[in-house]
């Protein structure tokens, strides 16, 4: 009830632009998730010496998704950019049970982080077609998922490799941000 | 062959007279000895295939590339392809070290090399590959030069992949040999690691399409604050740094291993032919080139594509003695269903077209060189039974007028 006159625009025609942080170890499949968002849009853009960036359009909402990561030492560079972040993806490889404790780890220090305190979470646990890989309620709890309070958060059952889940993802963060 | 010709042997014995254990245990040895004669052809056809490598390497003793650098070739061409196997591949055949150090030189030497492939072996987590990048990250010289000159030089012998992990591990290691060569440059190794991990988030800000919001120089140098062991490092430092970038981006560096030439180097057997036509049955004299399963033919030696291609699967080659025009002929016929022999060809527009020949018939300069083309042509046949099968169904669909299209 209570929308700016320019919030009411943006909800009527404009596009709005969401910027998103997504989060895991090594080789949980980061890479994948963002390149079969970007499937079936044409990309024409020039390659670039840098960071796995892609700006995903759904929903009449402009996604920009960065790969983040890192030691430690360089967080702070990376918390200038967590400011003005809606959304923070963390993907867990779910086959990967000696490292569940290592993601939870790397998880809470993100959300540790005061300009992500708003940031909505939406967990992938990728790698679901593997048959040894954890459940999305194994993973609730390895997280610690449902111990956070204050927080938005959703956790999605994904294969990035067949592209399975990924938009069941989004549809939430959309919603999420519609609101 | 016939596993049901026991029983008209010859003597009295009969089928029927047996138990049916005993008609089993039959059917069972009857299986053993189709599968066994089976087996003995697929032996005696290795041994053919051997005995014609043999062959081809006798000849070559004096004129042939030695198979040392026929094996750095292939060693290479797996690298661009998966990086873990080439490299695999190179230390079974001796031609690298089992070490951090030579695999490392290797990828820095980098000829004939993919840099992706370069990049995505450097990336790896595990503890060969970290070992290999800091080697690798040794052999560059930094001496006297400023930060960004040595990390243009650095990111150009290999494409940076884009995992924030990866780029963190490589700029740690670039940053440690920047420091150890550049003493009292930076007040610790930690604010050289860090500052050269923001200018890779600076180029990617200033030059990904997909960044919507560049950031300005104030940002540029807000984002750097704290970096120095706590402290700041001068603004003017920052703001050069930040108009290099903007000026000029990080160059994606130029590829080797994408290069065609590669692919005609070290061939398995290369020479002057003379080709009929596949309409008009005129001869014209061709260089042609053996490698990879192909048979690639040039118009002169120097052309750095081939007019024409023909992938050596399901087809066979053989001699041809009735050619009146001219003497040591040898010809590719299909060896499948299909009557066209797939390949293709430049057209004299430029075009690179389907190819449209039932055979290809060539002649070479002498008997000797007529066998040998035959036999190492033979070596490089490629049986892919997939594409019969698909020839046939193509030929089920389209009606018996069956040209395979």
């Amino acid at each position: 009830m209570g929308l700016s006159l320019s919030s009411l625009f943006n909800k009527l025609f404009g596009k709005k632009n969401i910027r998103i942080l997504m989060v895991g170890l090594d080789a949980a499949g980061k890479t994948t998730i963002l390149y079969k968002l970007k499937l079936g849009e044409i990309v024409t853009t020039i390659p670039t010496i840098g960071f796995n960036v892609e700006s995903v359009e759904y929903k009449n909402i402009s996604f920009t998704v960065w790969d983040v990561g890192g030691q430690d030492k360089i967080r702070p560079l990376w918390r200038h950019y967590f400011q003005n972040t809606q959304g923070l993806i963390f993907v867990v490889d779910s086959n990967d049970r000696e490292r569940v404790a290592e993601a939870k780890d790397e998880l809470s220090k993100m959300l540790q982080e005061d300009d992500l305190r708003e940031a909505l979470l939406l967990v992938f646990a990728n790698k679901q077609d593997l048959p040894n890989a954890m459940s999305c309620a194994d993973i609730t709890d390895a997280l610690g998922l449902q111990n956070m309070r204050n927080k938005k958060w959703y956790i999605q059952g994904a294969t990035a490799t067949a592209g399975t889940g990924l938009y069941e993802g989004l549809d939430w963060l959309s919603n999420e941000l519609g609101k | 062959m016939e596993p049901t010709s026991v029983t008209s042997s010859g003597n009295n014995f009969n089928i029927s007279d047996l138990t049916d254990d005993e008609q089993k245990l039959l059917k069972s040895i009857q299986e053993k000895k189709h599968l066994l004669l089976l087996e003995i052809q697929e032996l005696k056809r290795e041994i053919e295939e051997v005995t014609n490598e043999l062959e081809g390497i006798d000849i070559g003793d004096e004129n042939k590339p030695d198979p040392k650098a026929k094996q750095i070739s292939i060693g290479r061409k797996k690298f661009n392809m998966d990086p873990k196997k080439g490299i695999e591949y190179l230390i079974e055949h001796g031609l690298l070290q089992n070490t951090a150090e030579d695999v490392a030189r290797f990828l820095f030497q980098g000829e004939g090399l993919n840099k992706t492939a370069i990049g995505d072996y450097l990336g790896e987590r595990n503890d060969f590959n970290v070992a290999v990048l800091k080697a690798f990250v040794n052999l560059h010289e930094f001496t006297d030069m400023i930060l960004v000159q040595a990390l243009r030089q650095f990111l150009w012998s290999f494409r940076l992949p884009g995992e924030a992990q990866k780029i963190d591990r490589m700029m740690e290691c670039f940053a440690e040999r920047y420091c150890s060569l550049n003493s009292g440059v930076f007040v610790n190794t930690d604010t050289c690691y860090v500052l050269s991990f923001a200018i890779i988030m600076l180029n990617t800000s200033l030059h990904n399409p997909s960044v919507k919001d560049k950031p300005t120089t104030e940002r540029f140098i807000q984002m750097n604050r704290g970096i120095n062991d706590g402290g700041n490092l001068p603004e003017e430092l920052l703001t050069n740094l930040y108009d290099n970038i903007k000026k000029e981006p990080f160059k994606i560096p130029e590829d080797d291993g994408n290069d065609l030439m590669h692919t005609f180097f070290n061939p398995v057997k290369e020479g002057w032919l003379m080709k009929q036509g596949g309409r008009v049955k005129s001869w014209k004299r061709r260089w042609f080139i053996l490698n990879d399963n192909c048979l690639y033919y040039f118009q002169y030696t120097t052309d750095k594509e081939p007019k024409g291609i023909i992938p050596l699967e399901n087809i066979q080659v053989r001699e041809v003695s009735n050619e009146k025009t001219k003497p040591n002929c040898f010809e590719l016929f299909s060896a499948g269903s299909s009557e066209i022999i797939k390949a293709c060809k430049v057209d004299s527009d430029g075009k690179v077209v389907e190819g449209r020949h039932n055979v290809y018939r060539m002649a070479a300069a002498s008997v000797e060189e007529k066998d040998e083309w035959i036999n190492s042509v033979r070596a490089s046949i490629n049986d892919n039974p997939f594409y019969d099968m698909l020839a046939a169904r193509r030929k089920n669909a389209t009606g018996s007028s069956g040209r395979a299209r």
